[in-house]
């Protein structure tokens, strides 16, 4: 037998695992990044001469029932047509079965990244409401993403927001008729003997489907975390907005220290990361508008205020009026004893 | 309710106010009437001057300053006309103002936009 | 049959196999893990614990023996670890037990029938990025063995695919693929294979297309028979296709 030099196994792990697009309209330019179930490569597409971000996923073995989900899958995303949620435009099959998806080339940076150039906790704060209104519209549509995360979100060029990485996402209710009547499982990935993840799993490696942990440590809800997958549904990725809550109003900013959340945000993210999915928000619509009144300074509905807070409060929401109806009350008190002198 | 009438009636309400509160200074109270209506119009004039910059300045800061100087003018005039009380007239009438700007730039209705003409 | 057995492409792994009370499919089971492990196995022993040439081949061959009589991977659990994990650390525990019991090892067993190229094995070790001087760390250890582990399968996959070539007229095809990814010529392109073998780009870009596709299929099957189940084969397939891979 053949000895393979390292330089060797290189070439044929490469030449193995990048995806020949012959056959297809695309042209592949380079390998991006390794997201959840595949790697993302930056492809042309020769027909509408445009970049697409092109995901292989990386079921190994083609064909089969856990393709024709992976099919069923990039279908129901591509109907999630909303400007927060990176649009799917082409789903086809390798000429060696692997199954890929073209989607929307996003020119900007991960939330992660882009947050440390916004020290404003009010703005970082309506950069979250906007990813709450791609989840809700998600959620709206039957389907949980499962994965929510900074590294998920993208911040393009022009500002806009993009939730992406849909592939660990759980169909809840199924709006494309299946193709094989007979399919019963409402998700992808999922079995009957779910086994959990060996304890030198590192997050990637978690990733992957069959019933094993879904999800990202830190933004995993718990039911997630151990697994029960029959548990899941929309609070799950509340879950997961109430830690990236948490982190945007944490995260440290251009030479700015890590922003002091006061009582009624903390209550926001205590109660959207409770560990008990019934003491959450029931939807992400109640979350974000908690945190639209927050903003607004108004009274959250995560937490009761004392009577000093709500002076405070109403104090904080109307001070230019109040200064000035005090300056003149002050003023009149002042001319009215000096009259009298 | 547009921003022009927030600042007419805002304004009458707080000089009549304005001007009641003369009752203090027993000096004058005889003429309260007087005042107040004095008080109301100078109010009323005020508003509806800060209400029209309000339509066209979109600026808290600046809402509040024309105010302040707005109420400062017509307050000196009023002040100038009685010969005497300068600061409790200008004092007060220039807080009023300030109180009629910020009213006017945080409330009231925009002007409304014209209606876009139709794509052919 | 240095290739080891190859099974019908149903869904069969080693771990199924050893379980089951069918002799025969005992001992094929063994031989197909012989035929991936044997390489890593040999030269883990060598650099992991110093041993020389002729006590590692003991050691490697003594190590599979046991490996059968006392029907170790029965007692694998895949919800611990790993498939080759386990087999790491069974090896570590067969080479200190041999230590403490201080005799030589059986030689064959059930496995003679198989043809060990030690001086082979031993002439790649000379390639070894791990210094056998110093004291390795558990993860440079598991690097290692990793490494070598997809080395031994992805040869096992070339040779099959030679095998498969030849069965079907397309010896061309696996002499373009053996020039193109197996020889280490930085400079090689299809442009240049294309002139060397008088036939169009095109000829060349379709072979090489295919052969991959082949050996991709092949690796993944020759995978899947050593991985206990569909999770490990899918986290394996990543670590040896993805960028997980060492």
């Amino acid at each position: 037998m053949k000895f393979l030099s390292d330089k060797a196994l290189e070439r044929l792990r490469e030449g193995a695992d990048t995806p020949d697009l012959a056959g297809t309209r695309y042209r592949l330019l380079e390998r991006i990044a390794r997201g959840g179930m595949g790697v993302v490569y930056a492809a042309e597409d020769q027909t509408l001469a445009r970049r697409v971000a092109l995901k292989v996923l990386d079921v190994p073995i083609p064909g089969g029932v856990l393709a024709h989900r992976l099919n069923r899958e990039a279908r129901v995303l591509a109907r999630l047509e909303h400007p927060g949620i990176v649009p799917v435009h082409d789903v086809g099959t390798l000429a060696d079965g692997r199954v890929f998806y073209t989607m929307k080339f996003v020119e900007g940076q991960r939330l992660d990244q882009h947050i440390q150039t916004v020290p404003s906790l009010p703005d970082r704060l309506r950069l979250f409401l906007r990813i709450c209104d791609a989840v809700a519209f998600a959620h709206d549509r039957g389907v949980l993403h499962r994965d929510l995360k900074p590294a998920n979100v993208m911040v393009g060029a022009f500002g806009e927001v993009l939730v992406m990485d849909w592939g660990l996402a759980k169909i809840l209710r199924d709006s494309v008729p299946a193709a094989n009547p007979a399919d019963p499982d409402a998700t992808i990935f999922q079995s009957p003997n779910a086994q959990p993840a060996e304890p030198d799993a590192t997050p990637a490696t978690a990733v992957t489907g069959h019933g094993t942990i879904l999800g990202t440590p830190g933004y995993m809800s718990p039911e997630q975390a151990r697994g029960d997958i029959a548990q899941l549904d929309q609070r799950s990725d509340i879950f997961s907005l109430g830690a990236l809550l948490c982190f945007l109003a944490a995260a440290p900013g251009q030479a700015v220290p890590p922003m002091r959340k006061d009582k009624s945000l903390d209550a926001i993210c205590a109660k959207a990361t409770a560990a008990a999915p019934t003491e959450r928000y029931s939807s992400v619509g109640e979350l974000s508008a908690d945190v639209s009144r927050y903003l607004d300074g108004l009274p959250v509905s995560a937490r009761r205020e004392t009577i000093p807070e709500k002076v405070a409060r109403f104090y904080r929401r109307h001070s230019v009026p109040i200064l000035l109806i005090a300056a003149y009350l002050v003023m009149r008190v002042l001319l009215l004893i000096f009259s009298r002198r | 309710m547009n921003k022009v009438l927030l600042g007419l009636l805002l304004g009458a309400v707080l000089g009549a106010i304005d001007g009641a509160s003369a009752w203090f200074t027993p000096a004058v109270r005889a003429q309260l009437a007087g005042i107040i209506i004095g008080s109301t119009v100078k109010g009323l004039i005020a508003g509806i001057a800060i209400g029209f910059f309000a339509r066209k300045v979109h600026s808290l800061l600046l809402g509040i300053v024309f105010g302040l100087a707005v109420g400062f003018v017509l307050a000196f005039i009023v002040a100038q006309m009685q010969h005497g009380y300068y600061f409790e007239i200008i004092l007060p009438g220039s807080i009023v103002g300030m109180i009629v700007g910020y009213a006017t730039q945080r409330y009231g209705a925009p002007a409304a936009v014209a209606a876009p003409s139709r794509q052919s | 049959m240095e290739n080891g057995s190859r099974f019908p492409p149903t869904r069969w792994s080693v771990v199924d196999a050893a379980r089951s009370d069918d002799p025969a499919e005992q001992a094929r089971a063994l031989d197909t893990l012989f035929a991936a492990y044997w390489k890593p196995v040999y030269k883990y022993v060598r650099l992991r614990w110093n041993r020389p040439a002729e006590d590692a081949q003991d050691l490697t061959q003594g190590f599979f023996a046991e490996l059968l009589e006392r029907q170790l991977l029965t007692k694998f659990d895949p919800a611990k670890s790993r498939l080759r994990t386990y087999l790491r650390l069974c090896v570590d525990s067969f080479v200190m037990n041999q230590e403490k019991a201080a005799h030589r090892q059986k030689r064959g067993g059930a496995v003679t029938h198989l043809a060990l190229d030690f001086p082979a094995a031993e002439g790649e070790l000379a390639g070894a990025t791990i210094d056998p001087a110093a004291i390795p760390s558990p993860e440079s250890l598991e690097e290692f063995f990793e490494k070598e582990w997809i080395r031994s399968l992805f040869a096992l996959a070339v040779e099959e695919l030679r095998h498969l070539c030849q069965e079907r007229d397309r010896d061309r095809t696996f002499r373009l693929f053996e020039e193109y990814a197996l020889a280490g010529d930085p400079d090689i392109s299809y442009e240049k294979l294309a002139h060397e073998y008088a036939i169009p780009v095109t000829d060349v870009t379709n072979a090489l297309s295919w052969a991959r596709r082949e050996f991709r299929r092949i690796a993944l099957e020759r995978l899947r028979e050593i991985c206990a189940t569909d999770d490990e084969f899918h986290r394996e397939a990543r670590a040896v296709f993805g960028s997980d891979a060492p």
